[in-house]
């Protein structure tokens, strides 16, 4: 018997192919192993069970068609082939599919398994993480991962993940992995959070040979199993499973890798085509199911194997390095450059770029298994993505004369910024309407444009300042002193521009600042009706508030606390960005702080009557009313603090932002083989200074018929007039083939720290 | 150079029984209160920062930070509230009944847990001489036999987890011999409200009565 195995690399991210022949080798002491690899850096090739190696050449330099005949004449004399690479599998099962010595599943099957929705799971007891294709607009993106927290994955087509914990991680990931698979289809997958574990088949024709669970018990950085437990499938997950395996005919080995979260459920993560790099784990314990397989497809009767444990760990071993296989020279590390690059030295991620069949003629049925491929390059041309935008952007453009502007210029959206306001006011107006008042403060330091202040001043806003600038700022646009809520740690500077009349209200960001605030009130009276604290975030990283994450800080703000008058109504505020830790972490920390605040309550003995939430809500979350939360919100909020007679919500970022557009003018454009590559534009940085922590709708408008139209990603950067490298306005735009100097492109969604933060360089 | 033996040969039931009667008496540990500010100020952080460390996860989650904040080690006691939020380290003994009051405060049904657990001679020679250094009482070791404290909780009806805030994860019901299991256990009802019996893994408990955890060969198969 001769079998042979690939995928053999072994490392802290192993291929299973050692773990194969030694289970192999229990099964059939006298089998003729040989070690198939694409690269001589692959540790496995010295491994002792393979009594022969078959390298080949790197994917990057095989001849498939050449190498596929070479494989077919192999198993037409017998041999068995078990694949440990997923790519090779959709390489052989394509051209190759259907050979009785070829133990891998068909390509309708591997279609059926394709990440990340994994039509075959259907049946089991598990559920798939929420997921969505990076073919979306980055809007659409931008709303997945903070609706989940920012807890989510950037996946690749078949390997590799990414963390994403905010939108630049995302683009950086998203770069790296898209250049190294060559495709843009990259998906965003919600985290799961849990124990994982997995189930390990192994079938022959559709026949379930054998299955087994195994918890992982110690696991490497990259979560890569290194001890684990092995014990039955329980038949609520193996009855389902036996009868998927019969429908898709499976033929060769299987993972299921799930995370079971801490209420028992079960999320299925992958559903990868071999055997686990674990899988002589599962031999130890007593199920050895790469015998099973090679039993089944020769009818030689496998060795029995003896279990010897039901747990089983990894250790690090040096083993001699094989005859005729000498270590292959070390790369000169790159001048100037850290390390070398060593990843994928057998060319996987060519293999995956060679399926796509954009570059090699290998057989349609090939590129289908390798379903998640597909012809990927920016070069290629457009990707699918055009983003929605609000008819009253496109309405407020309808006001503006394209040819009169004097770009790069900011446009104000008065008709957005008026509906905005007016649908925020009713809604605090409909949460208010129990004996708790709801009111909205307009964060000043957003946008001070008076235009928006003015905005905020008529649907009944209150004005939220940090500084006695920002508060007279708000007098000059006819705010009355008692309509100001101050906050931050730099609240009193300047000197002498308070105003005589108390404020709305005041929250202090130190103790210090509550001491100097106390000690004020006695001597000239309240700075304000109210006066509270701030509240630092616990294990959300700010430099605000006053810290209560240590029992010593907690014990001196409540000594501090109680140093405040009586009369004075108390309040307490908390802020952090929701766009930042995502809705749900926010929603959690509200909830939290609630609770931090009817603690408070409980040992100063002072009522809580004033609640101010800032929120740095996204403008679409804001809008949804957060499906319910906001009311569900205040609700909570007079259950917990039965006392609190105002609820402040401060939604700056969601109402400024979606009201300011930045019009700029194409300068010139550069293009390659035809193709549009890059447009040099006449706005910048400067004016869109924090452009890189969220995603911007563009319009451009068409010359011809006038219509502005979104774009979608594409391939191009728009490069801004400065001469400064981090001057790129925007990267992957689909620019319209005949876009030429004197253009207007809009850039949406700045109306918020984009337009605040914005500064004078350049300009002489 | 450091070495743990393990070995896997039987050890008498008698052995077991031995331990058992020595603790049978202990009184599961708690915490004191000064029925002063100090106390209920520490409490009530206890409580809201534990909220605040859930981040929104099931209440049955093992409060892991209490760990990340405090060492394990010798405690004097009795212990306050508010000396015990202030300490760097604590015993099993007062880590398990601030876990105690946590699950409590979520809503969950706790019951505090006596353990006898399973450890190698040098780590236990090691620890009686450490807490002989911090002159605090090592009546809790017995050769290689450890008395410790958890937390169980309902998981679903009778079935129960114990939770080791020591340790900082669930105790295996299923590592029946060798090195860091548990050999009996004890889960007590002070508060009453319990079942006749508890499930713990294959395991079935009697709330108040010690239960011996039968050798069934590990992982061995």
């Amino acid at each position: 018997m001769r079998i042979y195995v690939s995928g053999l690399h072994s490392g802290t991210n192993p291929q299973p192919g050692i773990g194969i022949a030694r289970s192999l080798r229990a099964a059939y002491p006298q089998a003729t192993l040989v070690g198939v690899e694409y690269s001589s850096r692959s540790s496995g090739i010295h491994w002792t069970d393979f009594d022969e190696i078959w390298l080949q050449r790197p994917w990057g330099e095989l001849s498939l068609p050449g190498y596929l005949g070479q494989i077919r004449e192999l198993l037409d004399d017998g041999a068995l082939w078990l694949c440990g690479l997923d790519l090779e599998i959709m390489l052989l099962t394509g051209e190759l599919g259907g050979h009785p010595r070829l133990l891998v599943p068909s390509s309708e099957a591997m279609n059926a398994i394709a990440k990340p929705a994994v039509p075959a799971h259907r049946g089991l007891p598990v559920e798939i993480p929420p997921f969505l294709s990076t073919e979306h607009p980055d809007w659409d993106l931008h709303a997945f991962c903070r609706r989940r927290g920012w807890r989510v994955w950037l996946k690749g087509p078949y390997y590799e993940a990414r963390r994403v914990y905010s939108w630049p991680a995302f683009n950086a990931a998203r770069q790296e992995l898209s250049r190294t698979w060559a495709t843009e289809r990259l998906f965003l997958q919600a985290h799961a959070s849990g124990y994982e574990e997995t189930v390990a088949l192994s079938a022959y024709r559709g026949e379930l040979l054998g299955c087994v669970r195994m918890r992982k018990r110690d696991m490497t950085e990259e979560s890569k199993t290194w001890a684990g437990d092995v014990s039955e499938v329980a038949p609520e997950f193996s009855e389902p499973l036996r009868r998927i395996v019969r429908d898709l005919e499976w033929t060769g080995g299987a993972e299921l890798e799930m995370v079971r979260d801490l209420e028992g459920g079960l999320w299925l993560i992958e559903w990868n085509p071999r055997f686990p790099a674990w899988i002589h784990g599962s031999t130890l314990a007593g199920t050895n199911l790469v015998g099973a397989l090679v039993e089944a497809a020769t009818g030689e009767p496998a060795r029995r194997t003896e279990a010897v444990s039901r747990e089983f760990s990894r250790v690090v071993l040096e083993v001699p390095v094989r005859p005729g296989f000498p270590l292959p020279s070390h790369p000169e590390p790159r001048a100037g450059a850290f390390g070398h690059s060593l990843k994928h030295p057998s060319g996987l991620s060519v293999l995956a770029e060679r399926l796509h069949g954009s570059t090699e003629l290998v057989g349609e049925n090939a590129r289908k298994a390798a379903g998640n491929g597909r012809p990927a390059s920016r070069r290629n041309g457009k990707h699918r993505g055009v983003p929605g935008v609000p008819t009253s952007f496109l309405e407020d453009l309808q006001a503006q004369d394209p040819g009169e502007l004097q770009t790069p210029a900011w446009l104000f959206f008065e008709r957005t910024a008026a509906e905005l306001f007016a649908r925020a006011a009713a809604e605090a107006q409909r949460l208010g309407s129990g004996p708790t008042r709801v009111v909205n403060a307009y964060s000043i330091k957003t946008n001070p444009d008076s235009r928006l202040l003015g905005e905020a001043r008529r649907a009944g806003f209150l004005a939220e300042a940090i500084s006695l600038l920002e508060v007279q700022k708000a007098l000059s646009v006819g705010y009355r002193p008692e309509e100001v809520v101050l906050n931050g740690p730099g609240k009193w500077w300047p000197s002498g521009e308070l105003p005589s009349e108390p404020l709305h209200a005041v929250f202090c960001d130190s103790v210090a600042d509550l001491e100097r605030v106390v000690a004020a009130a006695r001597r000239n009276g309240p700075p304000a009706q109210r006066v509270g604290v701030r509240l630092r975030t616990p294990h959300v990283a700010s430099r605000f508030g006053i810290p209560i994450d240590r029992p010593e800080a907690f014990a001196a703000l409540v000594e501090g606390i109680g140093l405040l008058p009586e009369e004075i109504p108390f309040g307490i505020h908390f802020h952090m960005a929701s766009s930042n830790i995502g809705v749900d972490r926010w929603w959690h920390l509200y909830d939290s702080m609630l609770r931090w605040c009817a603690a408070i309550e409980r040992v100063t003995r002072r009522r809580v009557e004033c609640l101010d939430l800032g929120g740095g809500w996204f403008p679409d979350d804001w809008e949804g009313g957060f499906d319910g939360r906001l009311e569900e919100a205040t609700l909570r909020a007079r259950e917990a603090l039965p006392h609190v007679d105002q609820i402040l919500f401060e939604p700056g970022k969601a109402l400024a932002q979606p009201t300011m557009a930045l019009a700029m003018r194409v300068l010139e454009v550069h293009r390659s083989h035809g193709e549009v590559e890059d447009a040099v534009v006449d706005g910048s940085i400067a004016e869109l200074a924090v452009h890189y922590l969220q995603p911007h709708r563009i319009l451009h408008r068409d010359r011809r018929s006038g219509q502005w139209k979104p774009l979608a990603r594409g391939s191009a950067r728009l490069l801004g007039r400065l001469c400064m490298e981090d001057d790129i306005v925007a990267t992957d735009v689909d620019l319209p083939g005949d876009v030429d100097a004197g253009d207007v492109l809009v850039i949406c969604d700045a109306g918020g720290y984009d337009r605040s933060m914005s500064y004078v360089f350049g300009r002489g | 150079m450091y070495s743990v033996e393990v070995r896997p040969e039987v050890r008498s039931e008698t052995e077991i029984g031995a331990a058992i009667a020595r603790w049978r008496q202990w009184p599961h540990s708690s915490l004191s209160h000064h029925d002063e500010a100090c106390c209920a100020v520490a409490r009530e952080w206890v409580l809201a920062m534990d909220h605040a460390e859930l981040h929104g996860g099931p209440a049955l989650t093992g409060p892991g930070w209490l760990r990340r904040k405090h060492e394990w080690g010798p405690s004097s006691w009795p212990i306050h509230w508010c000396e015990a939020v202030e300490r760097e380290t604590l015993d099993c003994g007062a880590l398990a009944a601030l876990t105690h009051e946590i699950y409590r405060s979520r809503g969950a049904r706790s019951f505090p847990t006596q353990l006898i657990q399973r450890y190698s001679a040098q780590n236990t020679d090691h620890w009686e001489r450490r807490w002989r250094e911090a002159s605090t009482p090592v009546q809790w070791i017995d050769g290689s036999l450890i008395y410790h404290e958890a937390c169980a909780v309902v998981l679903c009806g009778e079935e129960i987890g114990i939770w080791d805030p020591s340790a900082c994860s669930w105790v295996r019901p299923d590592a029946d011999d060798g090195y860091a299991t548990t050999r009996a256990l004890r889960v007590l009802t002070p508060d009453g409200g319990a079942p006749e019996r508890f499930t713990w893994g294959s395991h079935c408990v009697v709330p108040g009565a010690w239960h011996t955890v039968e050798r069934a060969g590990g992982n061995r198969v």
